[in-house]
Parts: C-alpha cells; structure tokens; sequence
C-alpha cells in the first residue's frame, strides 16, 4: 500500500470513528461541530426569564443527575446549553410546543409512573414550579426574553442570618459596660434586640409607678440603640420628652397610661425611623397625633375620639 | 451489707449518699476526665463559634428572659386550639362541585387505599351545610357561620392547605402540639419559654386555659407537657372562674409572712438536697415555690376579668363567675399586657361526626361557632387597638379537617347523621398578627375538599415558621436528650412558609 493511501485509509477511519463518536455521544457532537464553526453553543443572557427563573429551578431540582457529576440520558440540564441540545434520544425542548417538549412530558407525569421525573423517591416540582417551565417553553423557550407572560411570582427564600459572635461582641463593645451597669440597676428592663445584634429593647411597663422621667433619664447612655421601649403604665411625664426625643433608632414606642401630652408626641417629629406609637390613656390629643399619621406611623390608641 | 432496716433511716441516708459521692467520682462529676463526655446538657455549654445555641440559664431563674436567635416579628403567641377538627367545609373552604354531587355515593378512587377513623362501606358525599360569600378587601370566601370573624377577616392569614398524617385525636393533637405523635415531647409553649423565657418573672410564662371539655383533652396534659426539657416550663392550667389556680392562696389562718417563713425553711432544705446531689430540677422547684408564691399576689388580678369595664365585656360576650371560651380569650389579652409569653386556649367539641346529632353540623357545629366566633374577633381587635397586635402571633386551628364525606359509623345504610369524619388530609387553619401577611389565603384544596392541589403545608413547616416569627431558626433551637438534639421540627427538613409571612 502506498503512503498516500495508507494516510487515506487512517483517515476515513478516524473520520468514521469520529463520526460515530459523534453520532453515540451527542455532547462530543456538539463539541467537534462548535469547533469546525459549524454551530455556536446556545447562550442566555444572565437577565433573561431562563437564567432568572428556569435556570435556578432546574440546578436546584434536576442537576443532581443531569449535571457535572452526572450525566443520566446523556442529559445536562445544568446549561442553557446542555437544555437545549437535550439527551442521547434528541432534543428535550421544543420551543413554543410543550406537547412535544420531553422534558415537560416526564415532569408532568404523575409520581407513580415510572417515567416520571424527579425520579420516585425526590421531590415532585410544584405546581408554580411547573408553570414556569410550562409558560417559558410555550413563549418559546427563549434565551433572551426578559418577561414571560403569566408567570407565577418567585417564591420568597427565607434566608436565615449567618452570625458571628465575635461581630455581635465588638458591635455591643461601646455600650456593654453601660449596658452592664444599668441592667443592675433596672433588673428586667432592659435586654438586648437578639443574639445577633447590638440593639436594645427597653421594658419599663412591669415596673410601674416606680420608673419614671429620672429613670428614663438614666438610660440616656444608651439612646443610640435602642429600638423599642415600652413605658406603659410608668410615671414618665412631658419632662421626658427631650430624652425619647435623643432615641434616634426608636422603631416602637409605648405610652400607654401614661401622663405624656401633646408635648411629647409634637417632640417626637424627628424620630425618623419611628413607626409605631401607643398612647392609649394618654394626654395626647387627635390632632398632634394626626401629624404622625400622616407620616405613616401606627398610632394605637389615640387622642380625643376615644 | 445488712438488709436496712426501716429504723435505720438515718444509715440508709448515709449510705445512699456514700453511694452516690462513688458513682459521682466514678464519672468524675467534678474533675473532669471520663465525665465531661456525659456532660448534662442543663450545664452551660461552650459552644464553638456560629454553632449551637446556648440557653443555660441560673437555675434558680428558669424563666428569665432570653433574647432570640435574630429579630423577632413577635414576642409572644396566643394560640386558639379547637379540639376535635373544625370542619373547614362549614367555615371556609367554598366548595361548590362538592354540593352539586351532595347524596352521591363516594367515588372509589377516593377510597382506594384510605384509612378512616370511622366510615366503612360506601359513604355519600356531602356538600357544605351552610351558605358562603366574600367577605373583606380581598374577597375571602367565608360561610355564614363566622359574623363576627368575617369582620377582622382582613387581618387574618387562611391557610386552607394544613397536612398531618395523624387520623385520630390523641396522636394529631400531640403532632400539632408538640410536634410528635407520641407523647414525652416538648409542647410548643414549653419550647418557647424554654428559648426565650417570659418577661414577667410573677406569672407563669406559659399559661393553658380551657373551655367546653373539663380539663382532659384527648391526648390529655402531655399537650402543654415539658417532655424532655425540664419541668419547669410545662403549661401551667388556669381557671378563668374562681381562684385562676387551685390551692394557690394561702390555707385559712395562714398569713404572708408565715408562708414566707415556711418557705425559708423549705428552700433551706431543699439548697442542702441540691449541694449533696446536684440535681438542676431541685433548684427548678424551689423556683417553682417562689413563684407559686409571687403568683399570690398577681395571678388573681391578671384573671380577674371583674376589673374589666362593661363595654368590653360585652365585646367579648364574657360573663364574669363562669367558665367560657369568651372568659378565656379576655383574660388572654390581659396576660398578653402582662408580658406572659405563650397563652394557650382549648376549645372542645368540634368533633362533628354527627353522633351524637348534638355533635353534629346543624347543631353543635353551630353552638361552637356561636361560642367562640365573638370573642375570637373581639380578641384580634382588641389587640390591635392596644397596639398588641403587631407583635403577638395569633393561631386557630385543630388537629385535622373533615370528610367531604358523610360519616356513616353504621356503613353504607341510610344514615340520619349529618356529620363528617376525621380527614388528616387537608384542614384549615388561620394566622394574625405580627410579621403574618394578613387578608389572604394560602394554599386549595380539590373541588371535592379532600386532597390538597397547592401549597401544602405540613405541620411541622407551621411549628418552623412560628418559630421564624418568634426569631428562631427551628434547626437551632434544640435540646440533647436521649444522644439526639431534638428540636420541635423533629427530624424532617421543615420549611419556612414565606409566602405567608409579610
């Protein structure tokens, strides 16, 4: 055999081992025809309804075994990609026809067939969850549509704070000593927010007659963080008002049988991040308390309608 | 050794504290070593950084205030248990592809495979007794039983999607109330004072108050029982009528001061048991003396709801002297003012299986909503108008829901019996107050009522989003008990319901 021929012969081999590669291993298929230019891999952008929505959902629910680890059906649902060049048996999504869309068929399935996917045994999709691939295959399983007519709203993720103590320590670290002292003084009245945080709670109602504007005027040290206080059924008076005026981060106040008037709730104004006041059994009247109504605030128990 | 003799007492003491100093060095309570394996989980724990929770408190304080893992919605829950399984058919679940088939014998795809507490054979369905509208901003559909809820309806979350697997009363109420079926679990209420304590030291800080059923449920006190954690945070009963807790006054001739000496000598005692043996729950109950002792003094005028003006009682429909439902949700508002964390209600007799017909939908149904709808509503109002609301969490719900079919105890027969059975499947139950998205419904049911086609919700995934609100993540908030660190979720992943909250 000639060297040209020789060289002919390896190279129909290869061409066929190629091809066949290519025809068992849809993947490598993919691969050799993106080389030789003749295709470009299928791309979304990061905003579209597919990486918001669909992307996520698949990764949390699918990619298990249709992902980088493994690979069931020669399926990669992992990519936008691997989604729509679908398994070893063809393409999964057909856009705009969710009858012939594979993937849409098995999720759809109830959980008891045996071609049903999740697999028996993992999580089914929810509804709301099937929708959504449902309303974005029908609008044409699209890469770059941003909006998808229809679409159930995402479901809220309840993230749970991850705290370190050593930051909780060094954010009560200006007050603590402060903070220390007073709560001898006042067994009981003041405590802080939660264990991830530097701010305080100040409840004097338990006290009673016992606590008033000097007792309050005491806590003053600690006006910079303390974000609810209840003074219901205390002696403060009007002499106070400066003092809950200095409160900055109040969120919640209680006044409650109390004898504070109009004057305190005027002094209060300035109270940006106030949103919630008692004043039942007060002095306070309608109208200054309509100010902070207006303000949005919720005013419990108010002036002269009572 | 000789037998002991029981003249011997004073050796028996003496050698059982013998014994107990070896098996105490053994394991080397005091030096360490072998010991600090079997540390009790009641001793304060160092805990590495961001890991378990610490709730070691003095034991002479038990239920001293601690602050939650994060920032709370709520500071305390006031949870409204119907016993028994309101039928959510009769209240808020409208369905009307239920009536058109009322009288129609029950499909056996329904049947298939099901356990019922009591129907046998073939039952007929059966449609809702009442009539429905849309009530509120929102449209809620509610029956004509609830007037007055119908009102507030605006400020309360439905959630029509609740699960258990539990088909009778006992183990369903223990899984809603403790978390578990079975008993020797901690309660809810004693979860959360166990996590957060109470704010007022005078009071207990988890308080039961039953109406309509003696003071047994079905599954009994385990309900409001500390299971594992220590005693000292189990439910305490009151009676909203007469003394609010028996032989809590001091007996006839007796005075304060008195009491107070007979209570020196007794923690004296009890201090010199603690010293040689070293059990936490002896510091618990001489707490438990002392507060038994500062309840004296408040417990009585808290529950009185005599010092409550006319016009308020009667926004309750409470009679003073009696006890009632409407009694029991007034004086939870004034222990609500009162800093006592957890306030939980019992209600009985929503047990509508129609026999007897007194028990049934068109009679006894109607009795417990006349009984409970008023004072429900004028308790959530009352609330918000003291600003209470937005950081009290508000609960009402049973064990489970009802049949869409017809209890038929005597099988497939005519039946004169208007009543449902137990249905774990799928029950309602509402939520109100702080951090609770208010004037919506979560989660549907078919359009027969009897499986749920959205949202489920199961219980424990309720018990995690209380939690949530209360400023816990329920996978922290634990106690090692029997080499696991139980927690109220048990051991299922439990999910946080977000789209419940606001």
């Amino acid at each position: 055999m000639s060297a040209l021929a020789y060289l002919g012969c390896v190279g129909l081999i290869t061409a066929l081992g190629v091809g066949l590669a290519m025809q068992l291993r849809p993947p490598f298929g993919h691969a050799v025809r993106q080389f030789v230019g003749l295709e470009t891999e299928p791309r979304a952008n990061t905003d579209s309804f597919y990486a918001v929505r669909v992307a996520p959902l698949l990764d949390s629910r699918c990619a298990g075994c249709h992902g980088a680890r493994m690979q069931k059906a020669q399926l990669r649902l992992d990519s936008f990609a691997g989604l729509m060049r679908g398994s070893r048996h063809g393409a999964v999504i057909e856009p705009g026809r969710i009858k012939d869309s594979e993937l849409f068929t098995r999720i759809s399935l109830p959980a008891s067939d045996d071609k049903a996917m999740p697999p028996s045994g993992k999580t089914p999709l929810t509804a709301d969850e099937m929708t959504v691939i449902r309303l974005w295959i029908a609008a044409g399983a699209s890469g770059v549509q941003r909006v998808v007519a229809g679409a159930p709203s995402p479901v809220r993720e309840i993230k749970l704070p991850e705290v370190d103590p050593r930051a909780v320590q060094k954010q009560r670290a200006p007050l603590a000593a402060a903070v220390t002292r007073l709560q001898s003084r006042f067994p009981g009245v003041i405590d802080y927010e939660s264990r991830s945080s530097a701010n305080l709670e100040i409840h004097a109602a338990l006290n009673g007659p016992a606590f008033g504007d000097a007792e309050l005027a005491a806590l003053l040290p600690l006006k910079d963080r303390i974000v609810w206080a209840d003074f219901s059924g205390t002696a403060i008076t009007d002499a106070s008002a400066s003092a809950l005026a200095a409160m900055t981060s109040l969120r919640t106040l209680r006044l409650s049988n109390t004898k504070v008037t109009d004057t305190t709730i005027r002094a209060l104004a300035p109270l940006k991040a106030l949103r919630s006041i008692t004043t039942a059994g007060t002095g306070a009247r309608e109208v200054a308390l309509a100010a902070l109504r207006q303000r949005g605030l919720a005013v419990y128990g108010g002036g002269d309608a009572q | 050794m000789a037998e002991p003799n029981i003249l011997d007492a004073g050796q028996l003491l003496d050698r059982l504290q013998r014994q107990a100093q070896t098996r105490r060095q053994f394991v080397g309570w005091g030096a360490g070593g072998l010991g600090a394996f079997f540390l009790n989980a009641a001793e304060a724990k160092t805990a590495p950084a961001g890991e378990a929770l610490n709730f070691a408190r003095d034991p002479s304080t038990p239920l001293s205030v601690l602050p939650p893992q994060f920032t709370p919605k709520v500071k305390r829950v006031i949870y409204l248990h119907m016993g028994g399984g309101p039928s959510p058919l009769e209240l808020f679940d409208h369905k009307p592809v239920l009536t058109r088939f009322n009288g129609h014998d029950c499909p056996e795809s329904f049947l298939k495979g099901k356990r019922f507490a009591f129907i046998t054979g073939i039952p007929k369905m059966l449609g809702g007794q009442f009539p429905f509208h849309q009530a509120g901003k929102n449209g809620t559909w509610i029956s004509d039983r609830l007037p007055h809820l119908e009102r507030v309806i605006d400020d309360v979350c439905l959630i029509k999607s609740m699960r258990t697997d539990q088909f009778n009363h006992a183990p369903a109420q223990l899984l809603v109330q403790t978390g578990d079926q079975r008993t020797g679990h901690a309660s809810l209420g004693s979860w959360v004072t166990y996590g957060l304590g109470t704010e007022n030291q005078n009071l207990p800080g988890f308080i039961v108050l039953i109406s309509n059923g003696g003071t047994t449920a079905n599954a009994g006190k385990p309900l409001w029982g500390s299971g594992f954690l220590p005693s000292v945070y189990q439910g305490v009963p009151c009676r909203s009528a007469g003394e609010p807790v028996l032989y809590l006054g001091n007996p006839p001739g007796v005075s304060r001061s008195e009491r107070r000496e007979v209570l020196n000598a007794v923690d004296e005692i009890n201090r010199h048991t603690y010293e040689e043996f070293g059990n936490p729950e002896t510091v618990t109950r001489i707490a438990q003396y002392e507060m038994a002792f500062r309840m004296q003094l408040q417990a009585s005028d808290a529950m009185d709801i005599r010092r409550e003006p006319q016009a308020v009682l009667e926004r309750y429909g409470a009679e003073p002297g009696k006890t009632s439902y409407a009694n029991n949700c007034l004086v939870a508002r004034r222990l609500a003012e009162r800093g006592v964390r957890f306030i939980q209600l019992y209600h009985w007799g929503w047990d509508s299986h129609g026999t007897p017909t007194d028990e049934g939908l068109n009679v006894g149904l109607v009795k417990q909503c006349k009984e409970t709808d008023q004072p429900t509503a004028a308790l959530l109002a009352d609330l918000k108008a003291r600003g209470l609301l937005e950081d009290t969490l508000v609960v009402w719900g049973g064990e489970f829901g009802r049949t869409p079919m017809q209890d038929n105890h005597a099988g497939g027969e005519e039946t004169k019996f208007i009543g449902r059975d137990h249905h774990p499947s799928a029950f309602t139950i509402w939520m109100a107050g702080g951090g609770v998205k208010t004037g919506m419904t979560y989660g549907e049911t078919d359009d027969m009522g009897y499986e749920i086609v959205k949202d489920p919700v199961e219980v424990r995934d309720l018990h995690a989003t209380m939690l949530y609100l209360l400023g816990f993540d329920s996978q922290k908030l634990s106690y090692t008990y029997q080499g696991l660190d139980q927690k109220l979720t048990g051991v299922k992943p439990a999910r946080i319901v977000s789209q419940v909250l606001a």
